[in-house]
């Protein structure tokens, strides 16, 4: 049994679902009941993921805070390191900013530093991505950077099934785990089974077969990847297309044995252009499948700068279908 | 043993194991800098003989060699993870900045000064959860008084009515700045009375003032479930570090209130006492001295 779900409801159902099971998971965040205080309605969160949440399971398991990320992720921190399973919502990953030492320092280190005396079954559930206008401060991806952090695994879905899915995995982990949501993927729908089943951390995806280039992505390129690899396939070059879903612990081996397949490795990335998470695939690939490569590894992500407001500007900043398919068309044309 | 012996008994324990501590730092056994907290322990151990753990969890600063002790965490266990002994609490992965004994009720010390704050809220959101009873403490110095984890969770524990107790101990000192310079608006506690937490006073001198106030602001946490803070004066009795070259110490006046506390006693009666924490401080700091560093093979398989 499957059904056709969006991201923002394949994970609503997954927290309604996890929520019922497990009475210690509690879900904490900004508006993510909404109105608390007010008499009106529930707003059910931003993007509609925590719907119906406080109303079905209550205030003190789904809890509204105030705009205090630093205090309300350590809460997470340590009510995580006392029995609780927390899912943190942290609006936009830009705000990771703000809380980055509970992030950093707290969450990250907790195991270790106990000898893993302490779990820290903490999921923090973020948003990433530009492409909607909302300029510098709420459009950034940050995903590479925190899968720089010793300590944290790091996700980044892209269908309903693996954003459900990975949540699942994500809450059964003793380790903190940050899931970042693509803002312009909630509305993408797919197949999804009845009992939302768990997708392990650490294991990507083929997307698109093919012999010619691997390519790899996460999130809302991914998305763009997808529409190139068809394009291209037209043409006749074969894209072996890969969503390692997990930015850490990075499923290598699949990525390997894609490149030494095609011999050519393309790696799309809405993060930074230097030391970000398109340069650790480059690396990973480049140090231990040197032997396999016929080309240098190429990468296409966003100039490094922050990400332009006007529409105009943003749509030049940011990589989409028709930059990938120059990319590649480049590479095979060079090699 | 009457409360004000009991607790100049574990004060003095406290004070000779960081005196241990220091003897070994001294001689080179110790991997990094240790923060003693010696002057605090009045004011440590007659709060930590209210709080019960697992139910009950402390967190701390990077000077919580004494709370880890006065929650009851093994001594030995606590000097190896200090000296970075194979059978340190931690094996030796966290060291002295972070320990923890949850077991006992010390959640954890924290190398980043305030962030422990915020992670007593959620040691206090699992005991509200729990509804057994179960508080938390937050122990911080005036230097995290204006870090602002520690601000945002006195907002957020009022907001959310969390059963923590906020416990400043104010020795008037962040590392070497004066917290007359470092702070706006001198009375701390007056910050706190703003947030809308009930607030006490308490003097780390006074043995008997100690012991009352911790009962009755421990006592109002955990029947209300509402936070409370603490404005605790203490003096701090050595550098920011051990070892450190502190001229700047010989402008702050300090005396001793464990000497205070035996001057209320007499010292026919804590010569013993006094006696008998030494050799157990003696015994904890040799027998993890003994133990050997943790060998590079405990670094095992390592988490993610």
């Amino acid at each position: 049994m499957s059904e056709k779900l969006t991201i923002a409801a394949a994970l609503n159902k997954a927290h309604h679902q996890l929520m019922q099971a497990e009475p210690r998971i509690t879900v904490i965040g900004e508006d993510i009941v909404g109105g608390a205080g007010l008499d009106g309605s529930e707003l059910g969160g931003v993007f509609g993921v925590t719907a119906g949440l406080g109303e079905r399971f209550g205030k003190s398991r789904v809890i509204d805070t105030p705009i205090s990320e630093t205090a309300f992720v350590g809460m997470g921190v340590g009510a995580a390191m006392t029995g609780l399973k927390p899912i943190v919502e942290v609006m936009f990953c830009d705000f990771i900013g703000v809380c980055f030492d509970q992030i950093l320092n707290q969450a990250a280190k907790a195991r270790f530093l106990s000898n893993d005396r302490i779990d820290m079954p903490l999921v923090i559930r973020t948003t990433m991505g530009a492409g909607d206008g909302s300029g510098a401060m709420h459009s950034q991806s940050l995903h590479g950077m925190l899968a720089a952090v010793p300590g944290l695994e790091v996700v980044c879905p892209s269908t309903p099934a693996d954003a459900a899915g990975l949540l699942k995995s994500a809450v059964a982990s003793p380790n903190p785990v940050i899931m970042l949501e693509h803002k312009g993927l909630y509305g993408v729908s797919g197949d999804v089974e009845a009992g939302l089943p768990p997708v392990p951390i650490g294991k990507g995806r083929r997307v698109h077969s093919g012999t010619d280039i691997t390519v790899v992505a996460v999130a809302g390129l991914l998305k763009q990847c997808e529409k190139a690899a068809e394009q291209l396939a037209e043409r006749g070059i074969g894209v072996d297309l890969i969503d390692p879903r997990t930015l850490h612990p990075l499923d290598t081996d699949l990525i390997l044995a894609s490149v030494e397949k095609t011999r050519r490795l393309l790696v799309v990335d809405e993060g930074p252009h230097y030391g970000g998470f398109a340069d650790t695939v480059v690396s990973a690939i480049s140090t231990s499948g040197f032997r396999h490569l016929r080309a240098a590894p190429q990468k296409v992500t966003p100039p490094h700068t922050p990400t332009p407001y006007g529409r105009l500007l943003e749509a030049a900043w940011l990589p989409n279908c028709d930059t990938v398919i120059r990319k590649i068309d480049e590479m095979m044309y060079e090699n | 043993m009457q409360p004000l012996l009991s607790l100049y008994a574990k004060s003095a324990f406290i004070r000779a194991f960081e005196l241990h501590i220091a003897v070994a730092a001294e001689a080179g056994h110790v991997p990094g800098l240790v923060h003693l907290c010696c002057g605090a322990e009045l004011v440590e151990v007659a709060l930590c003989d209210l709080l019960n753990g697992p139910k009950d969890q402390v967190t701390g600063s990077h000077r919580s060699h004494g709370l880890a002790l006065a929650m009851g965490a093994d001594a030995t266990a606590v000097a190896a993870e200090i000296l970075g002994r194979k059978g340190g609490l931690s094996k030796a992965r966290g060291g002295t900045q972070h320990l923890s004994a949850s077991g006992n009720g010390f959640l954890a010390s924290n190398g980043i000064v305030g962030a422990q704050v915020p992670i007593a809220a959620g040691a206090a959101l699992s005991a509200k959860r729990a509804d057994a009873g179960g508080i938390s403490a937050a122990f911080f110095g005036d230097g995290a008084a204006n870090q602002g984890a520690v601000l945002e969770t006195m907002n957020l524990a009022v907001a959310l009515e969390l059963p923590l107790l906020f416990v400043l101990e104010n020795n008037g000192l962040g590392q070497s700045t004066s917290t007359k310079y470092a702070s706006g608006g001198a009375d701390l506690l007056a910050r706190a009375d703003s947030f809308g937490l009930k607030t006490a006073v308490m003097n780390g001198h006074d043995g008997a003032d100690c012991v009352k106030v911790s009962a009755d602001i421990t006592g109002y946490v955990r029947t209300s479930g509402k936070p409370a803070f603490i404005e605790a004066h203490v003096p701090r009795l050595s550098g920011h570090y051990f070892g450190e070259k502190a001229d700047y110490l010989a402008h702050h006046e300090a005396n001793d209130p464990l000497a205070d506390l035996v001057e209320v006693l007499g010292e026919k009666a804590c010569a013993s006492v006094r006696a008998d924490a030494e050799k157990a401080a003696h015994d904890a700091v040799s027998d993890a001295l003994n133990m050997g560093e943790a060998p590079p093979e405990d670094l095992g398989e390592l988490t993610t």
